[in-house]
């Protein structure tokens, strides 16, 4: 009897992949969990494993075709299926404690995710949802259902945390508010429709056409978003950074002891994560649907990664309890997988708030865009040798760099800004002051 | 040999609606009846009792409310036991013939006979025209359940009966022992109490109804039923009966000591069984559990992959609606939908005098679900302006909510009508309704369907028609 494989569900807001190539071909046998094919979504290249055990006996799609999601991408015949496929659906509930982190790498090969796919390839295999506590009318339950949503934890926009029918095609979609009831951020407004308006031209031959797909989809998505729902503004000024170059040039061969580099940024996260601590309304969300304010009692911060297939976020998980060393390390290596595009999804999820260094590369000021739904976002910018007037008449040169922090204003008026950016000078401008507050 | 893609065995509210809907959906279908059409529901069941009901609560209203309202009836009414039973019969048919036709309509192939599994894939169905053998892709098992026989009241179904036989009494009896007080017993005591039948019902149990439904529902259906001069007998254990030369003496035990009860007949009605024994299932290799249910998964698939099985044979609670939403999922099921069963409340209804419903968790269930918080409160029928004018005004309608969210867990009904009002709190409890979405929503006045939002409103705290403390209720947490 044969057996249909189905594409599973790639990650969250992923709704089709590109065939980049097939893992096997006819006739081959395959064990279960085994690699059948790599497919391209708009966030990396997933290798996607088969459920069940078989001989390959149809290949339905060739290479640069687009697979949706849940549609029969080969058949096995005599398949037999593993144990493995019963779980309950957990791992797509257990990645949304935080949220889609906006432009995003993926996984390549990530045993992890396997349980996932299997699991939703089996489809349906989830408990009847009026037997939970959610609520959700019979017919969203039986939509949610119909097109492999499990709502059974999911915390709805309706009143009470009720699921509607919109909850659950955006869940479908991607841009659901997927919450594990205990605090966790729901994800902004569900599906947003933002006008289309073509673009005309009288100078065709001139222009090329690209299918806006992929990960550049994605961050022009998730961007358009953020500015729609959130009122940005950005505070700017210079910071006298000598000290920190000095405590850093002194670092340098306790790094190569260790084996690695220590750059600016686990010394700037170490000095936000400090300030944050004193003014907790930038380690937040808003939650828009049950209109609430979401305090995070951790710091997971991401870093803005230029890469070549567009800008990724990785997320160094609960930085305030890792070492300088540790972050540098972590840093080195999430920044080269994420150039190679093998970053996990779970790396680049759940960010309380984001850095973004454009000092590397030049510019004196930036004004970014907040990585939705987090409520600000840091940029750091170049260091230069400048000239300063002391307070004694004489000229003198310091090492100065430009800090911005752009913040959501429902949340944090423009003062509060102002101090927060002073207070984190206080410590970046002396970075000894860290010191104090390590345990 | 016929060959089929669905062979539905059974014609009962299950069955016949699985039989349709696969139907409907393209499938060539079969459905095999031993009986009449309709199964136990339309024919010895919830239809004829409901007339047999219908029809005494007209006698009871005659005598009891019309001299009130100035209806005086010259002479007597005069009761013809047989053309009472004969209507209720009628009544059966018509309900049967409409099966027929629905099914015919949908060129539905129905077999007469009793079927037997011989394997998975086949059944042979014996007639009176001899014994044919049916195969299907697929099978839905909808065979329905059975009276429970006691020991020492074997069946007759004349004098020692089951519902079966009492609903075909075609002469009142004069005395009547009815064994379980449960929601059967207690529908046929009403009516046959109505009749002029002295009736004593022997429950096991403590109270009426027990564990049924909202113990305080029950309450005021005892207090009604003890009121028209039914004898209950409770903690009472029947042990065996002897015919005498008038009648029986069923002797049971209560208190440890053996009482005598005179009866003309005895209804047994403890309780319904699953007639998992039957149909010869073992031969599919279907599972079966120690009840005699046949054990199914949440798309009510059995073991064996292409055997469905659906209402009384698959599990509690035996009622004909739960088998009717089970017989569409299937048949959809089957048509390659993704359904599973999930309902968030089945229904009950019993048909005493006042009837009862109810909808949702009762309080003691919420409690054991975790919900601890829960605003309560009732709002009776007699402040009701359409139970007073029908001059109906036992009962209340009882809400439950979550004191948080105030959605709804749970409404209990006792009154006039409450199986037709039960059908709101069904929709309110499936959608999620909070008490304001009722008593927000304009219910017409003058009705019955009042009181649902007047009991809302009470559990909020401030219904117009009875007085509450003011502010007695919470304000809603984000109205």
């Amino acid at each position: 009897m044969a057996t249909d494989v189905k594409l599973p569900e790639l990650g969250e807001g992923v709704t089709e992949g590109e065939l980049v190539k097939w893992t096997v071909k006819v006739c081959d046998v395959v064990k279960a969990d085994q690699t059948v094919a790599e497919i391209m979504t708009d966030k990396a290249t997933v290798e996607v494993p088969s459920p069940v055990a078989g001989t390959v006996k149809e290949l339905k799609f060739k290479k640069g075709d687009v697979i949706k999601v849940e549609s029969v991408m080969l058949t096995l015949s005599g398949a037999t299926y593993g144990t493995a496929t019963t779980t309950a659906p957990v791992a797509s509930k257990a990645a949304s404690n935080g949220h889609t982190a906006p432009p995003v790498a993926t996984p390549a090969n990530n045993t992890a995710r396997s349980s996932t796919m299997n699991m939703s390839a089996a489809s349906g295999i989830y408990p009847p949802v009026a037997d939970s506590r959610v609520l959700a009318t019979p017919a969203t339950r039986r939509l949610a259902r119909e097109i492999g949503v499990d709502i059974n934890e999911m915390s709805g926009s309706g009143l009470a945390g009720r699921v509607t029918r919109e909850d659950v095609i955006s869940a479908k979609g991607g841009t659901a508010s997927l919450g594990s009831g205990s605090g966790a951020v729901s994800a902004g407004s569900p599906s947003m429709n933002f006008p289309k308006p073509a673009y005309t031209t009288t100078n065709a031959q001139a222009e090329e056409r690209v299918d806006l797909v992929g990960i550049r989809k994605k961050i022009a998505q998730n961007l358009q978003m953020s500015k729609a729902i959130i009122p940005h503004f950005t505070l700017m000024d210079e910071a006298d950074v000598t000290q920190l170059v000095a405590m850093r040039e002194s670092l340098k061969d306790f790094a190569e002891k260790n084996q690695t580099k220590i750059t600016y940024l686990p010394i700037v996260m170490k000095a936000l994560i400090a300030t944050m601590k004193e003014f907790p309304q930038f380690n937040a969300s808003i939650d828009d649907a049950a209109s609430q304010i979401v305090y995070k009692k951790y710091f997971n911060i991401g870093f803005a990664a230029d890469t070549p297939n567009g800008l990724v976020v990785p997320v160094i998980k609960n930085a305030d309890q890792k070492t300088i060393l540790e972050i540098s390390k972590e840093i080195i290596d999430l920044s080269k997988r994420a150039r190679d595009g093998k970053l996990k999804i779970d790396e680049m999820k759940g960010g309380t708030i984001t850095i973004t260094n454009i000092g590397s590369v030049g510019g004196t000021y930036a004004t970014p865009i907040i990585n939705h739904p987090e409520v600000a976002i840091l940029g750091m910018y170049k260091i230069q040798d400048k000239p300063i007037l002391k307070a004694d008449g004489s000229i003198g040169f310091i090492k100065a760099m430009n800090y911005t922090v752009t913040a959501d204003h429902r949340l944090i008026d423009g003062a509060v800004a102002a101090y927060f950016l002073k207070s984190f000078f206080s410590k970046i401008q002396n970075p000894g002051v860290l010191m104090m507050g390590m345990s | 040999m016929q060959n089929f893609d669905v062979v539905v065995i059974g014609s009962g509210p299950g069955g016949y609606v699985a039989a349709i809907r696969c139907a409907q959906l393209g499938f060539k279908t079969a459905i095999i009846e031993r009986e009449a059409l309709g199964g136990v529901c339309l024919n010895v069941g919830c239809i004829p009792s409901k007339a047999m009901i219908t029809a005494t609560h007209l006698l009871h209203k005659a005598e009891h409310d019309f001299k009130t309202m100035g209806l005086n009836i010259k002479g007597g009414i005069e009761v013809d036991m047989k053309k009472l039973v004969s209507w209720k019969q009628s009544v059966c048919d018509k309900m049967s013939g409409g099966v027929n036709q629905l099914l015919k309509g949908n060129s539905v192939v129905v077999i007469k006979g009793n079927a037997e599994f011989k394997n998975q894939k086949e059944l042979s169905v014996k007639s009176i025209s001899g014994t044919d053998s049916v195969t299907a892709k697929y099978f839905i098992v909808a065979t329905g359940s059975r009276p429970i026989e006691i020991p020492g009241f074997p069946f007759d179904e004349k004098e020692i009966c089951s519902s079966t036989g009492a609903l075909a009494f075609d002469e009142i009896p004069k005395r009547v022992v009815v064994i379980g007080g449960g929601y059967i017993g207690l529908e046929i005591s009403c009516y046959l109490r109505k009749l002029g039948t002295e009736v004593t019902i022997i429950e096991a149990n403590t109270s009426l109804l027990s564990g049924v439904v909202d113990p305080e529902c029950a309450q005021v259906v005892t207090r009604k039923t003890e009121r028209s001069g039914i004898i209950i007998k409770y903690g009472a254990k029947a042990k065996g009966q002897k015919k005498t030369k008038d009648g029986y003496e069923v002797t049971a035990e209560i208190n440890g000591k053996d009482e005598i009860f005179k009866a003309d007949k005895i209804l047994v009605t403890v309780g319904r069984r699953p007639n998992g024994d039957q149909t010869n299932l073992k031969a599919a290799g279907i599972a079966i559990d120690e009840r005699g249910f046949v054990k199914v998964d949440a798309k009510r698939r059995t073991n064996i992959p292409h055997i469905f099985a659906i209402g009384d044979i698959c599990g509690q609670p035996m009622l004909a609606h739960k088998a009717s939403y089970e017989g569409v999922m299937v048949a959809e099921i089957l048509s390659g939908a993704n359904r599973v069963y999930d309902a968030k409340t089945v229904p009950a209804v019993v048909f005493t005098d006042p009837e009862i419903a109810s909808a949702g968790m009762t309080e003691a269930e919420c409690k054991a679900k975790g919900y601890n918080d829960l605003l309560i409160s009732k709002f009776p029928f007699a402040a009701n302006g359409r139970a007073v004018s029908m001059s109906e005004t036992d009962g209340f309608v009882k809400m439950i909510a979550d004191k948080k969210t105030h959605i709804i867990l749970g409404i209990h009904i006792v009154g006039p009508e409450a199986s037709n009002l039960i059908s709101e709190a069904v929709l309110a409890v499936e959608m999620g309704a909070r008490l304001e979405d009722i008593a927000l929503s304009i219910h017409p006045h003058p009705t019955l369907g009042e009181t649902m939002m007047e009991a809302a409103e009470a559990t909020l705290g401030h219904a117009i028609h009875i007085i509450q403390k003011p502010l007695a209720g919470t304000k809603p947490a984000h109205a």
